[in-house]
């Protein structure tokens, strides 16, 4: 679904891919083509091998709570309606090292360990966002 | 050998402090606050404008640079200067850079400061992140409204509960005390006494952090004057040597390799740190921990060597870091919880004070040997902290 944003990311050079695919709807990681490593954020030097070799690919989009905080206070307009809400540290499950944040869209109290799905949304045509939702 | 032993262990001393008023609204500029402040720390020293031949600040674009700094005050012999982008995490790398600028001659008279109008304009709330100027990972926290340092701090807090069972009453414990040390603090801002109710019952901000477990706003500065041990052997004040200080780190979330939050970031920079200054948590009788919020002290008493991990809450409850009683008395002042947030230079400041044996009724019985501290890791990656001792 599309959502009017007041504040829209301004994706950089190295940036593109990833916000292009969740505007597309996917959640896409730099995957090294050569050590075969995932990398998040995305930078310019693979983080296992150090090669340039990666390629922006579509993970599963499913992890796990490893911490979370429940916010109370925001300066982010497009997240009062949302007050309080919860924000999750997800580890994906492609690679342990790998901690994605989004806003948790449930009703539940989030616990570590709870199964996650990504929930990617579309701001513009070439920007999205994501947010995480419990699997089941 | 560790990298630490390069370091020119106690070759150079803090000979001056100086600080404005701490406030919610300066009325003034960075550069008159910074003015003032340097100008007080060099008649502390019992020196001139002229003699200064370095300086050194940092901060998020909010502090004022050295060059006008240098213009402003009529400086013509600048040979040495930091102007450090990013906050507190690296305010402790000011005092080891100028200790090797002037242990090895580069420059004679390093003034370090940091002036900030923190509440009257450029608050850290978030309220003026520009989505087109954020670096790397802030990018993607951002349109989620993960963008305040207390948010951060408070997702690391939740990984030390869940691994070791820490309470909130912990963390409330450190506010208290904090409060307590600020009582009698005349620079501190908030002097009214606080409980462990209080703490319980005030706001949440970003649970598990309530709003006492938040530093505060403030508009101030503090400057600190650095020469070499030898010359502050022939000025007014007992020479603050400056024994060990260590910066860097590296241990952040960004897809490094290192997965566990609970784990204290301070751990690299402590073993760095006191190979610096030969000196082990033993030899340590106070301590300024930066407190930007609580969880951050329980995890640095932790990484720096003075409790196991998990260990901090029971040497909360047995009264071990009280100011009058303790064996590790910490923020002496109130820290930046109560005295006031001047990116942990007002560490320093305190830390002098109480080496000199000027702290008046806050003065800790030992006081030779203080840790100070910049922020951890996990935000921007750096950590920074030095050992003083007092000549």
């Amino acid at each position: 679904m599309m959502s009017q944003r007041k504040v829209i990311p301004v994706p950089s050079r190295d940036t593109v891919p990833y916000w292009g695919a969740l505007a597309n709807g996917h959640l896409e990681v730099q995957h090294c083509q050569d050590c075969g490593k995932w990398t998040w954020p995305p930078r310019p030097l693979c983080s296992g091998c150090h090669g340039e070799n990666m390629a922006f690919e579509q993970v599963k989009g499913t992890g796990e709570i490893f911490s979370w905080i429940v916010v109370h206070r925001s300066t982010t307009p497009d997240m009062m309606p949302y007050l309080p809400y919860t924000l999750a540290l997800v580890r994906l499950d492609e690679q342990a090292d790998i901690y994605i944040p989004g806003r948790l869209i449930t009703d539940r109290e989030a616990h570590r360990g709870m199964r996650v799905r990504a929930v990617p949304e579309k701001i513009t045509d070439t920007v999205g966002d994501l947010a995480w939702t419990p699997e089941a | 050998m560790s990298k630490g032993d390069k370091f020119p262990r106690g070759q150079a001393a803090i000979a001056g402090i100086g600080a404005t008023e701490f406030s919610k609204d300066s009325g003034v500029s960075t550069f008159t606050l910074a003015s003032r402040a340097i100008k007080a720390a060099i008649a502390d020293a019992g020196l001139k404008i002229e003699d200064i031949d370095g300086l050194c600040t940092f901060g998020p674009a909010d502090s004022v640079s050295p060059n006008l700094v240098a213009q402003g005050l009529g400086i013509q012999s600048m040979s040495f200067y930091v102007d450090q982008y990013l906050g507190g995490s690296v305010s402790m790398s000011m005092v080891g850079q100028a200790a090797l600028a002037v242990s090895n001659g580069v420059a004679d008279c390093v003034v370090i400061y940091r002036a900030l109008n923190g509440r009257s304009e450029a608050r850290l709330n978030g309220a003026n992140a520009n989505p087109a100027k954020i670096p790397w990972d802030v990018q993607f926290k951002m349109p989620n409204g993960y963008i305040v340092p207390a948010q951060e701090m408070a997702m690391n807090a939740r990984a030390h509960m869940l691994r070791y069972g820490t309470q909130h009453e912990d963390f409330g414990r450190i506010a208290v005390l904090s409060r307590t040390n600020a009582l009698d603090n005349e620079r501190a801002m908030m002097r009214k006494p606080i409980t462990l109710d209080d703490y319980m019952a005030s706001e949440w901000i970003a649970d598990p952090f309530h709003k006492l477990d938040c530093c505060l706003e403030t508009d101030g500065a503090v400057a600190i004057v650095v020469v070499s041990a030898e010359r502050a052997k022939d000025l007014p004040h007992r020479p603050v040597l400056i024994q060990g200080a260590a910066w860097g780190g590296g241990i952040t979330l960004a897809n490094n390799g290192f997965d566990d939050l609970a784990v204290s970031p301070a751990r690299p920079i402590a073993e760095r740190l006191y190979s610096s200054a030969g000196m082990g948590p033993k030899d340590i009788d106070f301590a300024e921990f930066y407190d930007c919020f609580t969880y951050p002290v329980l995890s640095q008493i932790e990484g720096y060597g003075f409790a196991e991990a998990g260990g901090v809450p029971d040497m909360l409850k047995d009264g071990a870091f009280d100011r009058a009683t303790g064996s590790l008395p910490f923020n002496t002042h109130g820290g930046l919880l109560s005295e006031g947030y001047i990116h942990g230079m007002n560490h320093v400041y305190e830390a002098v004070q109480q080496i000199r044996g000027d702290a008046g009724s806050r003065q800790v019985k030992k006081h030779d040997v203080a840790l100070v501290t910049g922020q951890l890791g996990y935000v921007s990656g750096y950590s920074s902290a030095t050992i003083l001792r007092g000549a």
